[in-house]
């Protein structure tokens, strides 16, 4: 009976019975016709049968055991079997359940992030239905390819959603932003949640209801300010509530844009949904009439993403053909509105086409920055599963050879050579299951692991990671992969032993070996391309360090401050801040302070056209900050000619003086040395005029990537909501209290909002790079020390069969040199063909990650050169006893051996 | 298999034998052609004949499957495998030398 009906029988044995009352019951009636036909009465006919045949019942029990137990004997045996061999030797099985365990663990923690964050269809009805829209980024000249443009006006929307008619109907999906709730209570502690505005009907297009109360309906989208209600996620509801079901009716505070920031709790929405991106959950929905006022008339205001549903047959195309014209309309009214506006980028806004993308998976800027990289690292960690799986191979081959007089005495006693065959695999099965349930356990605890590297506290990335299908399939699916790979290959060879030879001691040694160095090379070709992917990302990472950003970052805390000051009264709010540093710098510990209204590295800019006298406006926009007085003293940018900003210069000087760059100074003002001269920027209709009081060294402001750019520095003004640089050798925690004891001498309800330091924020704008140089470097690593441990083994294990060999060698007078290069040849050998290989492997893979890599060329020859070194290295460790042992042999006893 | 005594190994024989000569049958068309063969000399329970089929199916000597049959009846129908006319000659062979030992010995004694 076949293998496959034999567990069917195990696993079901109600078909058995069956199938057996079927044959005795033809058996039965078939003797019963006979008689009949011999002239006996038809009961009598059957009585008869039933005399001759004997007890049914117990034939049948007998029978049945016979089949049921035969079929789960042979798989528990061969089961039995494959164990007691595993702890025979388990040193081995040891090694290989933990390399593969590691390698199967890696990929599925990888793949399960992969999944979660760009894979999987939002958790709502016919995801396939949805699009988002986006517009083509404006190419500054001379600066990066800019990214997508996804965030869209009010006006426009509303033009929009006339448009679309039927074919289909968008929502307003405002950006997931981290602000401050509390309860209503004056003094209430707060917490940051993750918050976001939505059109009245965006719940109903999305297809999400209720869990409790309502959801979001159009009756929200009345009138500005006029419904402050909130839905809750399930999670959040969950989390910080209990799942208290009186949650509803509670008022609760958000810091928004709305008069008062107090929300009624109206509902909370169904389990599982966390809103459109993932990567960033949402915790409360606010309706988007609670937004600023003035955002829903002002076409010049970008806020939110619009995520639509197709009506049922409407294509993509179609969307786009109904929404373009009004896109363009809007387009051209952004460069009729900057009269100033340079033709090359006029002409990017008139000639823009609207994308209509497919959003079965949600809408997500984790996604643009991290698909790539994402993808990268689960080819490098596929590359380390090929190398485990060879490794195991090499291993296990080893284990087959030691045990080919045991498969020769089997075939010579009878067993079928597909038998054997299926024994091997049992016990590849098992251990690649073993591995497999480990490698499990493994992915659950790195996968969060992982996600925490790419989490900052300004925007943490969250993703639902709880046990998913696909990704056990994938678990699965890696392993089953693992066992063929590893198991089929061994499986062959014994199953190829021949009885004779094998029994005379002769085992398939040479046959054995060539496998065992084809798989060292396949493990040094993989890991030759890990090592050189590793190395790039480490050096880029190095080389991004290394950048001479202009200031220094080294304990500086920036911390972001909020007071109560009325918006609109900007004096006071700046004699405010003015308070706030001088208080601060007066600390002992401080040796110095400074204001900006938002921190450099932080995502924050602002960006205006240069005039210079006798020119028309500049192509491109120039970075414009603005800083208080010891700017410059605190983040150590030399100041090179003139004076830094001191306490006359104001915001409202004319002309207003102004610090600039060397970058600026050398491309706008034709020299480096231009204290005096001056330069307009256009405000509105009108122009600001500026006066160079100093001029500064060049210095990094939102990317260590960008090389230096011109920047203009201006005095600071009066905002509600700045931040405060402070350098100090003290640790942040004591920073902040030192602030915190200043903050209610100077102004109402001054507060620190958020703490951080300059580095982090610099690191923060690099965490793309540390994850792939972290991950990267960790594999490579891994590689090589697998790579080495498969040179090890082949390498031991040729000098063990050469033993006699080498003892002839020796007592005919071969110096120990010799000997040494004798194991020094097979290396090279082994090595040579693998190296090959993963060079150009290697190259392959630099040129398709060359975009994320910084300071190196396409074929860096640093990165090879590292590469190659590493792997002399690693080859003359793993080489190193192997050697030593080849020339300690003893003629004598080498001789005496065999 | 482990335990084989002799009525369980004269009787794989015999329908070893049979499926041999007479190519594929199903369970009754076995027990009729003992009976035939042997002259009513083995007179065995009828019923008795399955569990050894059984055994040797899962032996792999022989396998079975579901036909329709002469007379538009569904039968299992066993048949001979390769190991299984392996396993006739051997235990062919075994009779015949302990049956002339067997017969060298009544004479010479």
């Amino acid at each position: 009976m076949s293998w496959f009906s034999r567990l069917k029988n195990a696993v079901s044995p109600r078909r058995l019975d069956h199938d057996l009352a079927d044959e005795l019951r033809d058996h039965l009636e078939r003797r019963a016709a006979e008689l009949r036909k011999a002239g006996l009465e038809p009961t009598e006919a059957q009585r008869q049968a039933a005399l001759r045949f004997g007890n049914t019942t117990l034939i049948r029990e007998s029978s049945r055991e016979i089949r049921l137990w035969a079929a789960l004997e042979s798989i528990l045996q061969d089961a039995r079997y494959a164990w007691r061999g595993m702890m025979k030797s388990p040193a081995v099985e040891v090694t290989v359940i933990l390399s593969l365990s590691l390698a199967i663990g890696a990929n599925t923690a990888i793949y399960s992030i992969l999944d979660a964050a760009m894979l999987r269809p939002l958790p709502i009805p016919e995801p396939n239905r949805l699009v988002r829209l986006a517009s083509p980024g404006i190419e500054q000249p001379g600066s990066d390819i800019p990214d997508e443009r996804e965030a869209f006006n009010y006006p426009m929307y509303l033009d929009m959603r006339k448009a679309a008619g039927t074919a289909v109907q968008l929502a307003l999906i405002g950006y997931v932003n981290r602000i401050d709730a509390s309860g209503p209570e004056n003094g209430a502690p707060t917490e940051k949640v993750g918050q976001s505005y939505l059109s009245g009907d965006a719940f109903q297009i999305l297809g999400v209801g209720p869990a409790l109360g309502r959801v979001l309906s159009p009756d929200d989208d009345r009138a500005p300010g006029a419904s402050p209600v909130a839905v809750l996620s399930y999670d959040y509801w969950q989390r910080r509530f209990n799942g208290d079901p009186h949650v509803l009716g509670r008022e609760i505070y958000l810091e928004t844009h709305s008069t008062n920031g107090m929300y009624q709790v109206v509902g909370v929405a169904r389990k599982g949904f966390f809103g459109v991106e993932p990567g960033k959950f949402v915790d409360i929905w606010v309706p988007a009439m609670m937004y600023n006022k003035e955002a829903f008339t002002n076409p010049g205001w970008s806020w939110f993403r619009i995520v639509g549903r197709m009506a049922t047959g409407t294509r993509p195309r179609e969307v786009k053909a109904r929404l373009q014209p009004i896109f363009h309309d809007y387009e051209a009214g952004i460069v009729k509105r900057i009269p100033t506006m340079p033709p090359a980028i006029a002409n990017q806004f008139l000639n823009a086409q609207l994308r209509v993308y497919s959003a079965d998976a949600g809408v997500s800027d984790f996604r643009r920055d991290y698909s790539r990289p994402l993808w990268i690292i689960l080819a490098v960690a596929g590359g380390i599963f090929l190398i485990a799986c060879a490794n195991v191979a090499s291993l296990l081959l080893a284990k087959v050879v030691s045990r080919s007089g045991e498969m020769a005495m089997r075939i010579s006693l009878g067993a079928g050579r597909l038998r054997l065959i299926r024994q091997l695999l049992t016990e590849s099965l098992l251990l690649a299951a073993l591995a497999g349930a480990l490698g499990w356990v493994l992915a659950r605890t790195l996968a969060p692991l992982l996600v925490h590297l790419l989490s900052t506290e300004g925007s943490p990335v969250q993703f639902a990671l709880a046990i998913n299908s696909r990704v056990l399939l994938f678990c699965a699916a890696v392993s089953a992969v693992a066992t063929i790979f590893f198991g089929l290959l061994p499986a062959w060879q014994a199953a190829g032993v021949q009885p004779m030879t094998a029994l005379r001691g002769m085992t398939g040694q040479a046959s054995r070996l060539r496998m065992g160095r084809f798989m060292v090379a396949v493990q040094v070709g993989f890991a030759f391309c890990l090592v050189a992917a590793g190395a790039a990302f480490l050096f880029s990472l190095w080389n991004l360090f290394s950048v001479n950003t202009g200031f220094d970052a080294r304990n500086v805390v920036v911390l972001d401050v909020s007071s109560d000051l009325r918006k609109q009264d900007k004096n006071a709010q700046l004699a405010m801040m003015k308070r706030l540093q001088d208080a601060v710098s007066a600390s002992p510990e401080v040796e110095g302070a400074a204001v900006a209204p938002w921190a450099i590295f932080s995502g924050s800019s602002w960006t205006d056209q240069v005039m210079v006298p006798g020119k028309g406006p500049s192509v491109r926009e120039e970075i414009f900050y603005r800083v208080s007085p010891g700017y410059f003293k605190t983040l150590r940018t030399p100041v090179l000619y003139g004076h830094p900003f001191d306490r006359h210069d104001g915001p409202d000087q004319d002309p207003i003086p102004t610090v600039v760059n060397v970058a600026f100074a050398r491309q706008y003002l034709g020299g480096e040395n231009v204290v005096g001269k001056t330069f307009d920027r256009p405000e509105g209709k009108k122009r600001a005029h500026h006066q160079v009081v100093g001029v500064v060294a060049n210095a990094n402001y939102g990317s260590l990537r960008r090389g230096a750019e011109p920047i203009v520095y201006l005095p600071n003004e009066g905002a509600s909501y700045f931040s405060l640089y402070i350098r100090s050798p003290l640790d942040v925690g004591s920073v902040v209290r030192t602030v915190e004891r200043a903050t209610p001498t100077v102004g109402p309800g001054v507060r620190v909002r958020q703490i951080t330091t300059l580095s982090t924020l610099v690191g923060n704008t690099i965490l793309r790079e540390k994850l792939l140089a972290d991950i990267g470097g960790t594999f490579a690593f891994l590689g090589l020390v697998l790579a080495a441990i498969g040179l090890f083994g082949v390498l031991n294990y040729a000098v063990a069969r050469r033993t006699r060999e080498i003892g002839i060698r020796a007592a005919l007078g071969a110096q120990r040199a010799e000997l040494v290069m004798l194991v020094g040849r097979d290396l090279l050998a082994m090595i040579g063909g693998g190296l090959i290989a993963g060079l150009i492997g290697s190259l392959a893979l630099l040129l398709a990650i060359k975009s994320l890599l910084f300071g190196l060329k396409a074929v860096d020859p640093t990165v090879l050169l590292t590469a190659v070194g590493l792997f002399f290295v690693a080859g003359v460790i793993a080489a190193g006893f192997p050697a030593g042992r080849a020339a300690s042999v003893d003629p004598v006893i080498a001789l005496r051996q065999e | 298999m482990a335990s084989n005594n002799s009525t369980q190994s004269t009787l794989d024989l015999l329908v070893l034998t049979i499926l041999d000569r007479r190519g594929p049958l199903h369970g009754y068309g076995i027990a009729n052609a003992i009976q035939q063969l042997s002259e009513e000399a083995l007179r065995i329970e009828e019923g008795s004949l399955y569990p050894a089929l059984h055994r040797m199916e899962e032996s792999g000597w022989i396998t079975a499957e579901w036909m329709v049959t002469e007379n538009k009846r569904r039968a299992r129908v066993y048949s001979l495998t390769r190991t299984g006319k392996k396993q006739l000659e051997a235990e062919a062979e075994r009779w015949t030398n302990f049956s002339s030992g067997v017969a060298r010995v009544l004479r010479l004694a």
